[in-house]
């Protein structure tokens, strides 16, 4: 057992070390007992490796006695063996651990930790999906990423995939039916989607009922697979961005901080002061207008038009400070490796102040009136509750997670770029979990995001925006940001010529979603579009 | 609730003016590239160099843009060669080909048209701009378009994203369900030329396109008022707009993607 | 000898003949013998019944007398007579149905025998109807009983089939047993006279105690037959389990038997305690109407579902008993009059569409195998004259206006709002509750049947059967065309119905209720009460004389006066209602044919949100359909049910959610299972003194139980 609350790095190691014992190989640092610790490292990246069959043990250890979380499980094909890198952090000590488990490309197997840490379970899914590997002992792989229109063994990810002929579909389509496990007479599914409603993004949800009270929910994703790593495959830094920033725009900001930030990392530069400055108006900014887009949803879900519109307008005059002082509406273009693309000047900082601290009030007004709206507050209070207990379990971020008390937010967590100079500010928790837990959750990060613009914009360092250039450089690294709907991880693996060789997106949404069935129990029909909207996620982030 | 009665009672009135005036509040766009005379005809390669996802061409000293092809990323804002227009009103309508004839809006239809989105794998962003066209400050209801959630009562099939593979079916299924006659509007770039996500991989570039495109609305994503401004195209509403612009016809396919801006001069 | 008693000696001969060459006979001829013998002898008495009730006679015939007994003898009068054509129309179709029905049987079960007791049936019900004294009606009821627990027990094979049986003789039996210890001592009152005239005369000389509690155990005792709360439980675990045709007569004649016990022995051989059994059997009718329906409505066993009904319909008809005995009590005779009419009819009513909806519910487990609603759907494209068969069966027991079924439910309902004429408080109370149960029993009747129609025979086949079903044969087509005519017929010919039944069962129901209910408005000069020729002519009017002179009748228009501080009419003609539904209908289909002649329709896929393909398993279920009716009764329900829940998870993965939903029979649990567990005690203990090796105890046992005897007599 390992003291979690170890707040010193050095000391860390060592217990961590004895703890894992022979299980695992240190790569990185070799000499855990005398590792020199920068104390200007934002956080330290252990990597281990270990054989298949310790993995369990090794998972096991890191997640439940030295209190690590799950990050993401990066597969990545070298030569004829895969290296599946599995990622945990951790806040005490500022901590990353990159796990190496090297497997025979010919027989990829590595045991299922699903079990141990449930918030892998979708990441094993997925490279089951599209790498082929297998996951011995997970009770349920095949058929998610890819659908029935795709021939079983056709793993795009892989690089024999590519020398293939481009005979993928299978024709005609596998039968497909969702995995029902409602067991009682008359018990029937009600199947929403991928076109339904009027706004919505296209998913599919089947809901297990006998009638009335829904019993559980299946959801089917992916139907707006891009294959967004794919494409990354081989091209430029520049082209990459284009696509990390535009596959879920209304994160970009995130996006493009969390890419650039790793690329950043494998190159070895730190952006200039104040490029780093500005990134965090542009993230606060991106943060608060998102929010006000998912508060819109919440309203319209229950018909309250008058506040729905209110928020509205919120959020249309966000869109439009951002595309004055960004020069576009959704803040795209503007953050690339080794800074911004261009200056921020102070007086359009000025305006970003003023028009974040008139927001402000408004919406500090819109959430004290809705605190008082019975008809709108029956609606959530106790829909849709995410158990604490489950939320870790799950590994949930975001906004739904700090709804249920579980902290972990990266800005504090994990401090990156200009969060270590600003005021600490306190983490938006709530404890009941449910839809109205969550709704104070957005209205809280709203404020503080405001009072981070206000504390910040007009005392920014002046200075350079950009690096005036990048040194290429190969290597890996995995970039960390708090997007608005929670932690996303970018891994970025780098050619020396400077090229994307391998591009992963952990995105909160996808994250989420996966615990979106704990919310999504035993309730009424009518409460599902409320619980969707609380959840606020986007299937675009989801599906990549 | 008679709170919200009354706020909503006093609130200030923000829907725009357009289409019976220009908007012109800052913000509504991020305005877009245009091609134009460059100082030399190295200046004007070079522009066309550095576009990213090659929308910029050169010929001679003048650069044009491919507006459904740019993904707005701002690398050409400050480029010389390039202008920045800062207008909306840049959606387009696509002459019937010989195999996709339909018909022109009725006048029964012109003001009550429904629209029934169908998202075929694109960012969230152009959703959201296009759901900014029913709140408030666009209120598109006043102009008689009107989103439905059945393919049953909708008149037009709004397109956004690059049509994945697993989206392709239930593209043609939504539009087998609607009655005729139907038209369809492609909203933004990726929905039009599949832009950076385009690919033989996990999108369908066919060409004919899945269902036929009658207007076109570029952008990445284009903002409320260039979506508005193809919807008033579609209805054949083009004499309500206000007196800017003209509008761009594109040639007819096989490159029916690809459709060019029209030449601006600055 | 007469017409009608040579068509009744010519049925006894069909039916016994029949059950006697039956047995003979190799098993592939025995369903044609069956439905030749049974449809012969069913429409012999059909013909007696109908004779004599159009020929307003009545027959009685002498058996034989017995001593220390007295004579025993039959007597066919216009109560009896109605009772027996409500069991032509039920066994005529029943028998006919069973050619093609009871070929599914051969070689598994033994036929031969079942169709000996089927055919017995009929008669034995037909003496019990005829039944002139108390022995002859106990005897032969008792036969009935045995014979009809027998036809039940069919598939005695099968689980839960036999228990069946015996749960059915038993609850019979217990009821009974009660029955016929009051009419023992009924008898012992009349000073030994067995005869219903000659009891009839003695009751009014017995004292109200007494009177309380003949009327009580009468009441119950014939509440059990008729499957009334709180003795239901019965009736939806026994009916079921027979074989179609059996079932439709269990639900469209047999239960009937209650209800002809109650009239005859309740209400006209009791005389007049005062409004409180009335109200008694009123909130008993409707307790059982709206438990019934609510149950059925949930109910995804097709047959099953229709039991439950059965005692919905059976609630309806006591409610309307229940208010002729208040009415009576209260002296007003024509409001009396008209609630026996209402109950009779719609006895008549229910044995029609009852025993339609079973044949049909039949066929439906014939031609695919399953009676659950479940894994039905999309029949209507398979079994078209089934389905529309099926869908007039359920309109009119949902009450569907032009059908039967609406008819009396109207009446019913506007019966219950003449209670403002009684004076006491709680009576127009209980009046008003009871109606309330009612009219949402009528509205949970439409969603049942709604389900039961749109799951079985709409959508898409939810099993592989269903989608292989094939249409029913003759023999089972033409009763239920038959039936559904008899339904549409019974319930546009209202007006003509309602003076029949007046004139068949004039110690019930006078004339003054016809004269109330259906006014003369055809005729030229009506008579003068009860209504004034303004009313009249001032319905006459708005149409009310249009086919005076052409179409034989008093009117097509029934109408309901309001009393004298609601002085409002309520009108309604199911006759006219028929018609311009039609020419609506017809109206309809012109207008689409010139509409749409240019245009064609479009015929796609349904839109199923743009996937793929859309599974049945992916629509609405029976259950699902009715499951808002479960959660809005949630708290009636827990009470009736009990619902586990078992969840099976595996590592983090729910592999399985396990529900099941079972009865718990309350009445039986509270009441029914202690009398049962004492009587197993009694038994064992007595079991006890029978063991051979105490053979000496028990030998004293005798000797002691004989001098305690001895001495008991001595001292009285």
């Amino acid at each position: 057992m390992i003291d979690s609350n170890l707040s010193a790095t050095p000391s860390a190691l060592p217990a961590l070390a004895a703890a894992l014992g022979n299980s695992v190989v240190w790569q990185a640092p070799a000499d855990p007992l005398h590792a020199p610790i920068a104390a200007a490292d934002n956080f330290v990246t252990i990597v281990l490796s270990c054989e298949p069959e310790n993995l369990p043990l090794v998972v096991r250890t890191l997640t439940e006695d030295a209190d690590f979380r799950f990050a993401a499980i990066i597969p990545c094909e070298e030569g004829s063996s895969f290296i599946v890198a599995y990622w945990f952090y951790r806040s005490a000590g500022h901590l990353r651990v990159k796990l190496r488990v090297r497997v025979d490309a010919a027989a990829p197997t590595v045991p299922s930790i699903s079990a141990i840490a449930h918030a892998a379970d979708w990441h094993e899914r997925q490279a089951e999906d599209l790498f082929g590997l297998i996951f011995s002992s997970h009770p349920k792989l095949g058929d998610f990423v890819l659908h029935e229109q795709w021939r079983e063994g056709v793993n795009p990810m892989r690089r024999q995939f590519d020398h293939a002929p481009l005979a993928t579909d299978a024709d005609p389509p596998m039968p497909w039916s969702p995995e029902t496990i409602l067991e009682t007479p008359g018990a029937f599914v009600m199947p929403i989607g991928p076109v339904y409603s009027d706004y919505a993004e296209s998913a599919q949800f089947f809901l297990e009922t006998v009638g009335e009270d829904v019993v559980r929910m299946i959801p089917r994703f992916f139907y707006k697979y891009r294959a967004v790593e794919k494409l990354a495959e081989g091209q430029s830094i520049a082209q990459v961005l284009l696509k990390v920033e535009r596959f879920s725009g209304t994160s970009a900001v995130a996006h493009a901080i969390c890419f650039s930030q790793a690329v950043e990392q494998i190159t070895a530069v730190d952006p200039p002061p104040r490029a780093q400055a500005i990134r965090l108006l542009l993230a606060e900014l991106e943060r608060i207008r998102h929010h006000l887009s998912v508060l819109s949803d919440v309203c319209h879900s229950t018909g309250m038009i008058v506040p729905s519109a209110q928020v509205d307008i919120l959020e249309e005059q966000m869109l439009r400070l951002s595309c004055r002082i960004g020069g576009h509406r959704y803040l795209y273009g503007l953050v690339i490796p080794g800074g911004l693309r261009r200056n921020i000047e102070d007086d359009q900082l000025q305006l970003l102040a003023d028009e974040v601290q008139r927001l402000r009030s408004q919406a500090a007004e819109l959430f004290s009136q809705l605190q008082f709206t019975s008809s709108f507050l029956d609606r959530f209070e106790g829909v849709g509750i995410t158990p604490l207990e489950k939320t870790k379990n799950l590994g949930l971020v975001g906004p739904v997670a700090r709804a249920s008390n579980l902290a972990g937010d990266l800005r504090i967590a994990m401090p990156y770029g200009y969060y270590h100079h600003i005021p600490a500010f306190p983490e938006a928790l709530e404890t009941e979990g449910d839809g109205y837990a969550r709704i104070r959750v957005l209205f809280h990060e709203i404020d503080s995001s405001a009072e981070i613009i206000r504390a910040t914009a007009l005392s920014i360092p002046p200075g350079e925006h950009a690096l005036t250039a990048l040194t290429l450089a190969g290597g890996e690294a995995l970039g960390a940001v708090e997007a608005p709907n929670g932690a996303a991880f970018h891994g970025v693996n780098l050619a020396p010529s400077g090229t994307v060789r391998r591009l992963a997106l952990i995105t909160p949404s996808f994250t989420n979603w996966h615990g979106f069935h704990l919310a999504a129990e035993n309730f009424a029909f009518q409460d599902f579009p409320i619980m969707m909207a609380t959840f606020g996620l986007s299937m675009a982030e989801s599906d990549r | 609730m008679a709170n919200w009665f009354f706020s909503g009672l006093f609130s200030r009135v923000v829907t725009t003016r357009y289409p019976a005036s220009p908007e012109i509040a800052p913000g509504t766009t991020p305005g877009r590239p245009v091609g134009q005379q460059a100082n030399s005809e190295l200046a004007a390669s070079a522009a066309a160099a550095m576009c990213p996802v090659g929308a910029i061409g050169a010929h001679g000293r003048d650069t044009t843009v491919t507006l459904s092809q740019c993904v707005h990323c701002q690398a050409c804002r400050q480029q010389p060669g390039i202008a920045w227009q800062n207008d909306y009103q840049w959606a387009a309508a696509i002459p019937p080909s010989d195999s996709h004839r339909s018909q022109p809006v009725p006048r029964a239809f012109k003001k009550s048209l429904h629209i029934r989105i169908v998202d075929g794998g694109s960012c969230d962003s152009v959703l959201n701009e296009i759901k900014q066209l029913g709140k408030p400050f666009y209120n598109m209801h006043k102009l008689g378009f009107f989103i439905t959630p059945s393919p049953r009562h909708a008149d037009v099939l709004m397109l956004t994203g690059p049509v994945t593979r697993h989206m392709e079916a239930a593209l043609k299924a939504t539009y087998d369900a609607m009655p005729h006659p139907k038209w369809v509007i492609a909203v933004g770039s990726c929905a039009i030329s599949g832009c950076v996500f385009g690919s033989d991989l996990m999108t369908a570039l066919h060409s004919p396109p899945i269902v036929p495109i009658d207007v076109v609305v570029p952008g990445c994503p284009p903002p409320p008022l260039a979506i508005l401004h193809g919807l008033m195209i579609l209805a054949g509403r083009e004499g309500e707009l206000p007196p800017e612009p003209a509008i761009p016809v594109v040639p007819a396919d096989p490159e029916l993607r690809k459709v060019t801006s029209p030449e601006m001069s600055p | 000898m007469s017409v009608p008693e040579i068509f009744l000696l010519l049925g006894l001969a069909f039916s016994i003949g029949g059950a006697i060459v039956l047995p003979l006979l190799t098993e592939t001829l025995v369903p044609r013998a069956l439905a030749i013998f049974g449809s012969a002898a069913a429409a012999c008495l059909l013909a007696t019944s109908a004779l004599l009730l159009l020929g307003h006679s009545s027959l009685t015939i002498h058996l034989v007398t017995l001593p220390l007994l007295g004579t025993l003898r039959l007597h066919i009068g216009g109560l009896s007579a109605f009772f027996s054509l409500t069991l032509g129309i039920s066994f005529l179709p029943a028998y006919l149905f069973s050619d093609g029905y009871m070929r599914r049987y051969q070689g598994h079960f033994r036929t031969r025998n079942f169709a000996s007791f089927f055919l017995l049936l009929l008669p034995t019900c037909f003496m019990v109807l005829a039944a002139g004294d108390v022995i002859t009606f106990l005897l032969f009821w008792r036969i009935m009983s045995l014979l009809a627990s027998l036809t039940i027990v069919l598939e005695n094979t099968r689980e839960p089939v036999g228990p069946a049986g015996y749960l059915f003789l038993s609850m019979n039996e217990a009821g009974i047993i009660v029955v016929t210890v009051a009419l023992l001592i009924m008898a012992g009152f009349s000073g030994g006279h067995i005869g219903f005239a000659a009891i009839a005369a003695s009751m009014h000389n017995v004292s109200a105690p007494w009177r309380w509690i003949f009327f009580l155990m009468l009441f119950f005792g014939f509440s059990t037959k008729a499957g009334l709360v709180p003795v239901s439980s019965w009736l939806p675990r026994a009916h079921p389990l027979a074989p179609a045709n059996a079932s439709a007569i269990l639900s469209g004649a047999l239960v009937n038997f209650g209800i002809y016990g109650i009239i005859r022995f309740v209400a006209i051989l009791l005389p007049s305690t005062g409004p409180l059994p009335g109200l008694i059997v009123l909130i008993v009718g409707a307790l059982s109407a709206l438990i019934g329906i609510l149950f059925a409505t949930i109910e995804s066993d097709i047959k099953k579902m229709l039991a439950h009904s059965t005692i919905e319909n059976m609630g309806i008809i006591a409610v309307n008993i229940g208010m002729a005995l208040v009415f009576t009590a209260e002296h007003l005779p024509v409001l009396a009059s008209i609630a026996y009419i209402v109950a009779l009819y719609h006895m008549l009513n229910h044995s029609a569409y009852k025993t339609l909806l079973f044949l049909g519910a039949g066929s439906i487990d014939q031609h695919v195998g399953t009676r659950n609603m479940n894994r039905l759907g999309g029949l209507l494209k398979r079994m078209p004259v089934i389905g529309a068969t099926f869908l007039i069966g359920a309109l009119a027991i949902a009450a569907m206006p032009p059908l039967n079924g609406f008819v009396t439910e109207w009446l019913t309902l506007q019966n219950i709002l003449r209670s403002e004429e009684i004076p006491s408080a709680l009576c127009r109370v209980i009046f008003a509750l009871c109606g309330t149960g009612l009219a949402l029993g009528a509205a949970l009747a439409v969603t049942c049947f709604l389900k039961a129609f749109a799951m079985s025979f709409l959508g898409m086949p939810r099993s592989q059967n269903a989608a292989d079903a094939r249409e029913a044969d003759f023999s089972a087509k033409a009763p239920m065309l038959a039936l559904a005519a008899l339904c549409l017929v019974l319930g546009v010919g209202a007006t003509w119905i309602i003076p029949g039944i007046s004139r068949a069962v004039p110690q019930l129901a006078d004339h003054h209720a016809t004269a109330a209910l259906v006014p003369p408005f055809f005729a030229a000069h009506p008579p003068n009460p009860p209504f004034k020729p303004q009313f009249i002519s001032g319905f006459k009017t708005i149409g009310a004389g249009v086919g005076a002179g052409v179409i034989p009748a008093r009117g097509l228009v029934i109408l309901h006066q309001g009393g004298k501080s609601n002085p409002v009419v309520y009108a309604m003609s199911t006759f006219y209602m028929a018609i311009i539904l039609a020419l609506i209908m017809a109206a309809t289909w012109v207008m689409i044919r010139l509409v749409c002649r240019r245009s064609r329709a479009a015929i796609g896929a349904p839109w199923a949100g743009g996937m793929r393909d859309l599974a049945p398993e992916m629509t609405y279920s029976a259950t699902g359909f009715s499951n808002p009716v479960r959660v809005i009764f949630q708290t009636f329900f827990s009470a009736g049910q009990r619902e586990d829940s078992k969840v099976a998870v595996e590592s983090h993965f729910r592999t399985a959610i396990r529900r099941e939903q079972s009865d718990v029979y309350l009445f039986d649990r509270i009441f029914l299972a202690p009398i049962a567990i004492c009587a197993v005690a009694i038994s064992r203990l007595l079991a006890r003194i029978h063991r051979p090796s105490v053979v000496n105890a028990y030998a004293a046992w005798v000797f002691v139980i004989l001098l305690v005897a001895l001495v008991v007599n001595r001292l009285l």
